[in-house]
């Protein structure tokens, strides 16, 4: 019960970054490998404003969420938008770039050292047998709430029409007058969004270090690859599975012989990309695009 | 003198790998980001074998270049079988599995640690001629390569770069031609395998994360995609820098994120001047 609880846990982070993602993936066919580093500044934000500004926490969050939002902007603006339609590989090297600056940037502006947002002991609660952190719960059920929010834009309105509309087929969605152009810029600051908000999460739950930033790409493109690329539902319900699955290879004792050593937990998602590239490239749940 | 030395040394023993690595990354555009794991496989399986089991030079060096084949053959075989940016993922992913499995094998590999007191063999023990050896391989394998890139091999790759079914269409074998860039790169590897961990007397798995095939990208990327000559320029003019920002008279928690951010300014401007060479757009009538 404690491992599909941790899970849960860390499953709901995934979720939160690896959604915005596969919109992203969806939309503009291309990687973005400094998503790691956008989340951690999201999470080393709000600590900035709560831990050494003193504002209180809702408006620190506020304020991560807002430097997310702006930031993933001047990403997509300088980063990715002039080479993408140039050619879809090279946001890929651009992004690498971007990863190397911001690392700098979060080593010289936030040191190595763990930040937490609230740090202190935190109160606990049993629940089947299983312990969790008040926190934990209500980080688990705002995950939930914000994946319900976007379920309902995305299906229900007007706006989610349209970008179904663009993930399926741009140059089509144009034709009927919605303006893809713009429609990519606010799905890419929606991404970041959600970045920034997992970034949150981190240092609520836990503690923000910069080196984490490349295990959190790595598990969010394991999700998007595994839930077929460009698919926001298959990528959720792959973090979730992916964190799952982390937990119980390291939680399980196997065949009542052997553990497997904690360090093989972020080896799971790499695992998780190799299976899927080789045997499923479309991933679990491949949707397939409209073609004249 | 001895700083200047230890500059090209370090240049050199950089460029058996990264020369290999722009034959299949810059020559034959293929979205490879796997080089550090075909490294990593070689001088492991080498050093591991000599140091660890006390196993003769000669038969490690044999079981190494055998993993080294076998990974390389693995990567072209993928990279037919994906798309070109799955593959680019699908190479991240496996040289950070290696790597995990070296760092967490550690009744083999010494985890983090690395191993020590690696001998040096017959390789010389003065820095003098030890540059001197590594400098005549680098230009061995310079030429070695500019031979090939003038060959058919050559002509081949940068057709099959160009335009893929026009080039197969002529008979140009994609298949046999990768493959064979994929084993160039793996013999880079194998060489670098042999020369660098003698010379630091140390071998570190941090010497090939996931930074150094950054900087391995940004090298390629520099220099001109394809380059030679470029690219062992650019090789020579970034360690240099790297090397010397430690005069600069920095504390060591500043100068290690000023070093990472302007090789992410450096890669980001050379993306931006060679947008055009590095993915070109295919040629239309």
């Amino acid at each position: 019960m404690q491992l599909l609880v941790n899970g849960l846990i860390a499953g709901s982070l995934a979720a939160l970054i690896a959604g915005g993602l596969a919109l992203v993936y969806g939309v503009l066919g291309v990687f973005n490998l400094a998503l790691g580093q956008m989340v951690l500044f999201g999470g080393y934000v709000t600590w900035w404003l709560h831990q050494s500004v003193g504002l209180p926490l809702s408006l620190s969050i506020a304020g991560g969420i807002v430097f997310g939002g702006v930031l993933s902007l001047f990403v997509f603006e300088v980063f990715i938008r002039p080479f993408y339609k140039h050619h879809r590989f090279l946001p890929l090297v651009t992004t690498i770039a971007l990863s190397m600056i911001l690392d700098g940037v979060l080593l010289l502006l936030f040191e190595e050292r763990p930040r937490s947002i609230l740090p202190g002991l935190k109160n606990t609660v049993q629940i089947l047998g299983a312990y969790i952190s008040m926190v934990q719960v209500v980080m688990i059920v705002l995950t939930f709430l914000l994946l319900c929010f976007f379920a309902y834009v995305l299906h229900s309105t007007a706006f989610g029409r349209k970008i179904h509309a663009v993930v399926q087929n741009d140059h089509a969605a144009m034709s009927l007058g919605i303006r893809a152009p713009m429609m990519h810029t606010i799905i890419f600051v929606v991404s970041g969004v959600l970045a920034a908000c997992g970034g949150i999460y981190i240092g609520i739950d836990t503690s923000l270090t910069p080196t984490l930033a490349f295990s959190l790409t790595i598990k969010a493109y394991a999700a998007i690859i595994a839930g077929g690329k460009g698919n926001f539902w298959g990528a959720i319900f792959c973090a979730y599975l992916i964190a799952f699955l982390e937990q119980i290879v390291v939680g399980v004792q196997w065949f009542g012989m052997f553990t497997v050593p904690a360090g093989y937990q972020q080896t799971v998602a790499l695992f998780v990309i190799i299976v899927f590239l080789l045997f499923r490239p479309n991933g679990m749940f491949a949707s397939a695009s409209r073609r004249a | 003198m001895d700083f200047l030395l230890h500059i090209i040394i370090m240049a050199c023993l950089t460029l058996f790998p990264l020369l290999g690595y722009n034959i299949v990354f810059g020559k034959g555009k293929i979205l490879h980001f796997g080089q550090e794991a075909q490294s990593l496989m070689a001088v492991y399986t080498l050093w591991v074998l000599v140091v660890q089991f006390q196993q003769p030079f000669l038969l490690a060096l044999l079981a190494s270049l055998l993993t080294t084949t076998m990974l390389s053959l693995l990567l072209a075989q993928l990279s037919f079988r994906l798309e070109p940016d799955g593959f680019g993922v699908m190479s991240i992913a496996l040289h950070l599995a290696v790597l995990s499995i070296i760092l967490n094998w550690q009744s083999v590999t010494r985890g983090a640690l690395g191993i020590p007191r690696i001998p040096r063999g017959i390789l010389p023990s003065s820095l003098e001629r030890y540059a001197l050896v590594v400098v005549l391989g680098a230009i061995a394998w310079y030429f070695f390569l500019r031979r090939l890139e003038r060959s058919s091999f050559g002509r081949n790759l940068v057709a099959l770069s160009e335009h893929e079914w026009h080039a197969e269409s002529l008979g140009i074998s994609r298949k046999k031609v990768h493959t064979i860039a994929f084993l160039l790169a793996g013999t880079g590897s194998m060489i670098s395998a042999i020369l660098f961990p003698p010379y630091i007397f140390l071998l570190s798995p941090l010497d090939y994360n996931f930074q150094h095939m950054i900087f391995f990208v940004m090298c390629a990327v520099a220099g001109g995609p394809g380059s030679l000559r470029g690219v062992t320029l650019a090789i020579f003019l970034i360690i240099f820098l790297r090397e010397g920002l430690r005069f600069m008279g920095l504390p060591a928690d500043i100068l290690g994120p000023v070093q990472i951010m302007s090789f992410g300014l450096i890669l980001f401007v050379a993306v931006c001047v060679r947008r055009d060479t590095l993915f070109p757009k295919q040629r239309t009538v």
